[in-house]
């Protein structure tokens, strides 16, 4: 033992000195993440905050229920166009009980629909508060023009909440902690005059025309087109004049125009075409797999339409045949011209071509075509399934020409409703017919189908409990979903009317 | 102790002055007077040591004055002072009536078990080894009370889930695992050999698992490694080979029954039959039989070598262990090589060094889902129908679709492999599965260990410094193929080459200073020490699209190909580091009463500047009373220790950075020409004042030895958990991306454990008998001011959740609807009213269940679903019983739990056409014919079968004979013409008998679908033959 009490002192030193490193080794940096509290702090930051409030317009998976959310497969499932098909009877149940009618507090697409609004919404008003409270380096044009794009982003989201749901909270900042639980439900009225407040704030403000570097962002026909139809469906006929208006700006725009090809129009060759005024973007590119579930940006109902083990050329061999065409549906269409163009009969391709298809659930042998998987547009990179690269085009010229007659007929002056009925037939090469309100709504049906209005049609116009009693509508119940059973737990909400 | 020690016979005593001399003797047992063999004889201070042989019979070479010491495992050591006129030694050893010289190991440091004032309990390698499992965990199932052990699969390999009285928190309940003083991540324990564990402490109660503080409070299983032992070089080889098979096949339908039932479902339901012809379909297809294998392999090797001198000692090994899956074995094994080194080398007197040093290479093959109803050949063997043929021989039907036109599997002869019409999904052909999953695998480096240094610079005064690590390399490579299983599964367009490379490493450097002085009958030991520890992990990945080629034997990354088909993949672990104080009182009177006290001060980076620091103090007090003047001599308790002890420990297992509100990206969007644009938001709301979960228990229990052959402990506890970190679901509304942490849920549990030892001889025969059982009972306190439950488990496509973690359930408690039996007759149906006269059922036919309105609203809602049993055992026990007469023994070891439930999920609901059990063949056909299982209709209006109900619910009870070992050791003439110091041959069956009414294939559900049969790979039966030789 030569000088042990060295040895002591040099140890406890090194304790000692481990001991005053403690604090600063416990202030560790995070990697990759940036705190909120660091964030919104730049022009790039600000943008990408604005990116975040359009996202969830693209969302095909994911939300309250985690499941395939894609808008179009409750709405098509629910209307007479289509079945919910699909590999089985409760192959996406959230489809099926739309098709029939089971819809319930538990089981339906309204987890869905409700989380990817709100996700929306709380985005476009944090944005909202953190642009108003300053972002160094926002110019006042840009700083003008994202608090539009908020706006219009956050009344289209409120807009499907209204009318899919009627009875929603109206959140225009975001929730601190202590409100979670306290917020109830709005009277629809104020839904819908927030809705139009915020378009009114953003139409003068966004732009007219984009350079097609910025296609995908909201113009000041979107708003314009969007406000005329918020205020179409809130059937306030002293009002329709108005509606008409707004839909006169846009039909009158030289930056809109009815394509010639009608089946040129949902092609990804030609996105952003001259028809297409508020369009939804989804890219082929992004080589998704199912790990980046939910977060695909390619179209996932292309491929949930598709038909089953297809062998064919031309279709895409591995879609999963939902959504199949009703056959009267079908039938209906047959000798317009843009049946085509709308319907895929595979089964008679099959037939004539010696090709085959597995029979799915469901099955009438229609498949949708407007957003059919071609086999052309397969992504060579990435899952094929989750890399389609359709868009949606969810307001058209077509549309705004139709409810524009509509608004038209329904304010008592007929004016150029007869002009627009007309020019969405000869587009197609069909002759005049008078500009009656059911010829409108008939030509709606037909022009539109299966692209998603179809089902709301028939609600705000009445006709769904007759023409869907075949798939059980109980009228004065499924003209609206129930309030998701989730935020029913603890909340003041209050479930709709029918579905307690 | 007493006048049960020592027996000394000296049978020459004349003195000289002789320099050395060799020294020889017998040593025989003072019970019955046999020799002993393998004894340790060791002259300290030096290197000089021997082993008696077969005969009982030692020599040594020895001086004068040295000091001979005898050892052997459950005697009492003793030391003689070697004297030149005694040149016979024979010795007697005595058996060790208690075990109360045990040493146990109780966090930085040691304490011998009759002074031991915790809850704690060891586990010693004479018990583990020669078992045929991979993992620690599987070893100590049913080895000791409190524990409660179910593998999550019975895939070579697969982890199980560990709870040390009970569950502790909603989050994570693993123990902490300590190697050597090394804290070791969750689940990374697989790195270590069997054969290389010298002893298992489990701290059960908080006042022992406080030492380590804010990691503790699911237990502590501390783990030490064989050390070298002085004397001469020891060389030892064990070994065993075996095989496995399923233990049990569920009944399923064949071919005719299948095809007559979906004809009755499909007529039923108004639809026209899909089999004109059942009798013609014959038998069918058996799945299983393609799935399981009848003889997988298991092996496992080892080589040891240990020795050293009173200066320095060393242990190393070699090992390898490889098993084969009995589930689709060609893409189920597990492989591992393992190499240990440790030593301990005292430089001075005062100057001590070592390090215990390993080293594993697994890899492991398992491409299967196990326990998920989502695919996976298991799965698919169950639900598949028995129609369809394994393989399509008809030439006519393999020339067409989708044989024809898609790149199918197909067997050696060129045959497709059948895909099922009727079974689709996730379900297919498992052979096929097989095939497309063939070579994909996991690997591990693992490097584990410490290096110490201890100066003892005056008596009883320690400073050790150590520092331990696990650096981990480990990753996985796989190839996607280009195939057809069926129309929901398929890649038709890219091949792709997956690899992943990633490390991990954890270091933990602690500095303790110990001082243990006794002054008169106050025996005390003080220990002060500081511990900082950080973990970090990184990783990337490739994958490759589109290879020319389509296998994965054929794939490599040497291929050129586009850049665009490359994509590269990364991760990084957020830092995490903790640094703590800790500080132990251990004082004894006499060794009559016993007090130990505890400090620890934790601070975790996972906390808010509000929290960063955690205090965690613990004492325990006990006493001897069988040490006291009063007490009575008597036979009956021989000796009696009662302990209590009081702690608090804490929990930081929660996401980093939780406690601020952080950014998340991929909230993206596509702008302009086709580009996606990123875009960012918040994540969940932060909590800044989040902090750790704390878990305080109070143990009270006392250890006694009863007439002389048995010993008895006893353990009452209470444990509860506050502040567990839960991220309570916001409102939708709210539009967050994820949910904020917060500090709420309670959890209470309870309960009592026994352990119960026997150890005699009777003429010849050395009986040892260990049991074990543990009573417990959870329960969930306090979720949140409005949170009364949230959904635990949901299965397939249910709307319904099956179990739920309410408050004053037990956790993860099952959850459903109870029907009342089946209505018999419409007039059955009619009858069934609420109070108020409304027919509860109206829509329901004869052959429905009779739904129980709980909330007697008169209609069958959502809110007549009710607790309807636990998953989690409320009873858990083992046993063994050893014995050995002459060359031979016996070793019986068995475990079993009882009080859960299981919910029966085999077969997929949401595939209409899926095979079933036979079990259906008592359905309900009319009236009379079942009360118990419904009819069978395709559209199911009452949903009999979608609904969660007690239907699915089976007794989990089980008993398990888990290993029967029976073995020879050969006898002295044979080992020495050998050259050879002791050889032991044996045979041994694993998991022989199962005594349980479960229906699925194994009752022993883990992981995190506890409790709950999607189809769980089942554990397997094996027979084996081992041997075990010392050079």
């Amino acid at each position: 033992m030569k000088n042990p009490f060295l040895y002591l002192i040099m140890i406890t030193g090194v304790i000692l000195l481990n001991t005053s490193c403690k604090k600063s080794f416990l202030e560790v940096t995070p990697k990759g993440i940036q705190l909120e509290s660091n964030y919104y702090q730049n022009a790039n930051q600000a943008f990408a905050g604005l990116v975040a409030v359009y996202n969830p317009l693209s969302w095909e998976a994911g939300g309250g229920d985690n499941t395939y959310i894609d808008d179009l497969g409750a709405l098509n499932s629910a209307s007479d166009e289509c079945y919910a098909g699909g590999g089985g009877a409760t192959d996406m149940s959230f489809w099926q009980v739309m098709n029939n009618y089971t819809v319930n507090a538990t089981s339906g697409p309204q987890a869905g629909f409700w989380s990817k609004y709100y996700t929306g919404i709380y985005r476009a008003n944090l944005l909202l508060q953190k642009i108003n409270g300053g972002i160094p380096g926002l110019s006042d044009d840009v700083k003008a023009r994202y608090i539009a794009e908020c706006k219009f982003l956050r009344a289209y989201y409120y807009f499907d909440l209204v009318r899919l749901f009627k009875n929603v909270p109206l959140i225009l900042a975001p929730l601190s902690s202590s409100e979670y639980y306290n917020v109830v439900q709005a009277k629809p009225a104020d839904v819908y005059a927030q809705v139009e407040k915020d378009l009114n704030d953003a139409i003068p403000v966004l732009p007219s025309a984009i350079p097609t570097s910025e296609n995908g962002r909201v113009t000041k026909a979107a708003a314009q087109a969007l406000l005329g139809k918020v205020i179409l469906y809130q059937n306030d006929n002293t009002r329709m004049k108005a509606a008409a208006d707004l839909f006169e700006l846009v039909n009158t725009s030289p930056n809109y125009a009815l394509l010639s090809d009608f089946g040129a129009i949902f092609s990804p060759d030609n996105k952003f075409n001259k028809e297409s005024i508020f369009e939804i973007y989804h890219t082929g590119s992004q080589n998704a797999g199912w790990g980046n579930w939910p977060n695909f940006q390619g179209n996932v109902y292309t491929q949930m339409v598709g038909p089953r083990s297809y062998t064919g050329p031309i279709y895409w061999s591995g879609g999963w045949s939902f959504n199949p065409v009703i056959a009267n549906f079908a039938l209906a269409m047959k000798s317009d011209p843009r049946y085509k163009y709308t319907i895929a009969n595979i089964d008679s391709i099959c037939k004539a071509t010696g090709k085959s298809y597995v029979i799915g659930y469901q099955n009438t042998g229609y498949f949708i075509q407007k957003f059919a998987p071609l086999a052309k547009y397969v992504s060579t990179t990435g899952q094929a399934e989750l890399n389609f690269p359709n868009d949606y085009i969810e307001i058209r010229l077509a549309d705004t020409y139709l409810m524009e007659a509509e608004a038209l007929v329904r304010s008592g002056t007929v004016g150029k409703a007869q002009y627009y009925l007309d020019a969405v037939r000869a587009r197609v090469g069909l002759p005049s017919v008078p500009a009656t309100l059911d010829n409108i709504y008939n030509e709606r049906k037909l022009e539109l189908a299966t692209e998603g209005h179809r089902w709301f049609d028939l609600v705000r116009t009445g006709k769904a409990p007759s023409v869907l009693a075949s798939k059980g509508f109980t009228a004065g119940k499924n003209e609206i979903l129930p309030i998701p059973i989730k935020e029913l737990y603890n909340t003041k909400l209050v479930q709709n009317p029918g579905y307690q | 102790m007493k006048k049960l020690l020592l027996l000394l016979f000296v049978l020459l005593t004349t003195w000289s002055f002789a320099q050395n001399f060799t020294l020889k003797g017998l040593v025989t047992a003072a019970k019955d007077g046999q020799p002993l063999t393998g004894v340790t004889v060791v002259v300290k201070g030096t290197s000089r040591g021997a082993i008696t042989d077969g005969q009982g019979k030692y020599s040594i070479a020895v001086a004068n004055g040295e000091t001979v010491s005898f050892s052997f495992v459950g005697m009492e050591s003793q030391s003689f002072v070697a004297n030149s006129s005694q040149k016979v030694l024979n010795v007697i050893l005595v058996e060790s009536i208690s075990n109360l010289n045990e040493v146990v190991v109780i966090g930085f440091g040691t304490q011998k078990k009759a002074v031991v004032t915790g809850a704690i309990t060891s586990v010693k390698a004479a018990d583990i080894q020669s078992m045929p499992v991979a993992r620690i965990e599987q070893s100590l199932q049913g080895r000791t009370s409190g524990l409660t052990i179910a593998a999550s699969s019975g895939a070579p390999g697969a982890a199980s889930t560990v709870r040390i009285r009970g569950t502790t928190s909603i989050n994570n309940s693993d123990p902490l695992y300590v190697v050597d003083g090394v804290p070791i991540d969750n689940g990374g324990i697989d790195f270590l050999n069997q054969s290389d564990i010298e002893s298992v402490e489990i701290l059960k109660d908080a006042a022992s698992a406080a030492i380590y503080g804010t990691k503790a409070a699911s237990g502590v299983v501390l783990i030490t490694t064989k050390k070298g032992s002085s004397g001469a070089l020891t060389i030892n080889y064990s070994a065993y080979y075996g095989t496995q098979a399923p233990a049990r096949k569920l009944k399923l339908l064949d071919a005719t029954e299948y095809a007559t039932l979906r004809n009755e479902s499909a007529l039923a339901a108004g639809k026209p039959i899909e089999f004109s012809n059942p009798q013609s379909l014959g038998t069918g297809t058996d799945w299983q039989d393609a799935v399981f294998s009848k003889d997988a392999r298991i092996q496992s090797h080892e080589l040891s070598v240990t020795g050293g001198n009173d200066r320095s000692t060393y242990y190393a090994s070699f090992g390898y262990f490889n098993q084969d899956g009995i589930v689709a074995p060609s893409i189920s094994n597990y492989k591992r090589y393992t190499i240990r080194f440790n030593s301990n080398h005292k430089i001075k007197s005062w100057l001590t060094f070592g390090n215990n040093l390993g080293y594993s290479y697994i890899k492991s093959q398992s491409g299967l889902n196990t326990n998920s109803e989502f695919g996976g050949p298991l799965s698919s063997a169950i639900n598949l129908d028995p129609i369809t043929p394994i393989v399509i021989t008809d030439p006519t039907v393999a020339s067409q679709s989708p044989y024809s036109t898609f790149p199918v599997y197909r067997d050696s002869q060129g045959h497709p492999y059948g895909i099922s019409l009727l079974v689709g999904q996730e379900m297919s052909n498992p052979i096929a599965y097989m095939k497309s999953q063939a070579g994909n695998y996991g690997w591990s480096h693992n490097f584990v260990g410490n290096v110490y240094a201890e100066i003892e610079p005056i008596q009883g005064l320690k400073l050790k410094s150590s520092l331990g690590a696990k650096l981990a390399f480990y990753g996985n490579e796989s190839f996607g193929q280009i195939y057809y299983l069926s129309a929901t599964l398929s890649n038709l367009v890219n091949t792709n080459y997956y690899r992943a490379n990633n490390q991990n490493l954890i270091w933990d450097w602690d500095n303790t200073v110990t001082y243990t002085r006794s002054i008169g009958k106050h025996n005390f030991s003080l220990l002060a020490g500081t511990s900082a520890q950080a973990r970090s992990a990184s990783g990337v990945n490739g994958n490759y699209l589109n290879l020319p080629v389509n296998s994965f034997g054929d794939a490599s990354m040497n291929f050129s190909l586009a850049n665009v088909n490359k994509i590269a993949g990364g991760f990084e672990n957020q830092p995490y580091a903790l640094a703590s104080y800790f500080g132990r009182v251990t004082y004894d009177y006499a060794g009559k009463y016993l007090l130990t006290g505890i400090l620890r001060v934790d601070g975790s980076s996972r906390f808010g500047s509000n929290n960063l620091y955690a205090n965690f103090p613990s004492v325990s007090i006990g006493w001897n009373p069988y040490l006291e003047d009063f007490w009575p001599k008597n036979d009956i308790v021989n000796t009696l220790k009662i302990r209590a002890s009081y702690g608090v420990n804490g929990n930081d297992n929660i996401s980093d950075f939780a406690f601020v509100s952080t950014i998340g990206g991929g909230r993206n969007y596509v702008f302009g020409l086709d580009g996606t644009v990123i875009g960012y938001s918040p994540n969940a709301p932060a909590n800044p004042d989040l902090k750790w979960e704390q878990t305080s228990q109070t143990n009270i229990g006392f250890d006694a030895n009863l007439l002389k052959n048995f010993s008895l402990t006893f353990d009452l506890y209470e444990k509860i958990t506050t502040g567990q970190l839960r991220q309570p679901n916001i409102p939708m509304y709210v539009g967050a991306t994820g949910n904020p942490w917060a500090n709420i849920a309670k959890i209470d549990n309870k309960g009592l454990e026994v352990e119960l030892g026997y150890h005699a001889n009777i003429s010849g025969v050395k009986l040892d008998v260990k049991a074990n059982g543990a009573l417990m009972k959870n329960k969930v306190v306090y979720l949140g001011p409005d949170v009364t439950y949230y959904t635990a488990a949901t299965f397939q496509a249910s709307a319904y959740e099956i179990s739920r973690v309410a408050v004053g359930q037990p956790i993860g408690e099952f959850y459903g609807f109870v029907p009342l039996g089946i209505f018999q007759t419409t007039a059955n149906v009619l009858n069934y009213k609420s109070k108020d006269g409304t027919v509860i059922q109206p829509n329901a036919k004869p052959g429905d269940f009779k739904w129980a309105d709980l909330d007697g609203d008169g209609q069958i809602t959502t809110n007549d679903r009710t607790f309807i049993g636990n998953p989690t055992p409320n009873f858990t026990f083992g046993f063994t019983i050893s014995a050995s007469y002459k060359n031979f023994d016996l070793t019986l070891f068995g475990q079993g739990v009882s009080g859960n439930k299981i919910f029966q999920g085999l077969r997929r609901l949401d595939i209409l056409k899926a095979n079933y059990q036979t079990v259906v063949l008592g359905r309900w056909t009319g009236p009379g014919s079942s009360n118990s299982f419904p009819r069978l209709s395709d559209d199911d209006p009452n949903q009999n079968f979608s609904k969660p109900s007690t239907f699915y619910l089976e007794d989990g009870a089980y008993m398990r004979i888990k290993t029967l070992q029976i073995g020879y050791t050969f006898s002295n003439r044979l080992m020495k013409s050998a050259g050879l110091q002791k050889a032991r041959i044996y045979i041994m069956g694993n998991n022989l008998v199962t005594f349980t009414k479960y229906t699925g294939y194994d009752p022993e559900i883990g992981g995190s679908s506890y409790g709950i049969d999607r189809g769980i790979y089942p554990q397997a039966r094996s027979y084996m033959l081992g041997v075990d030789v010392s050079f």
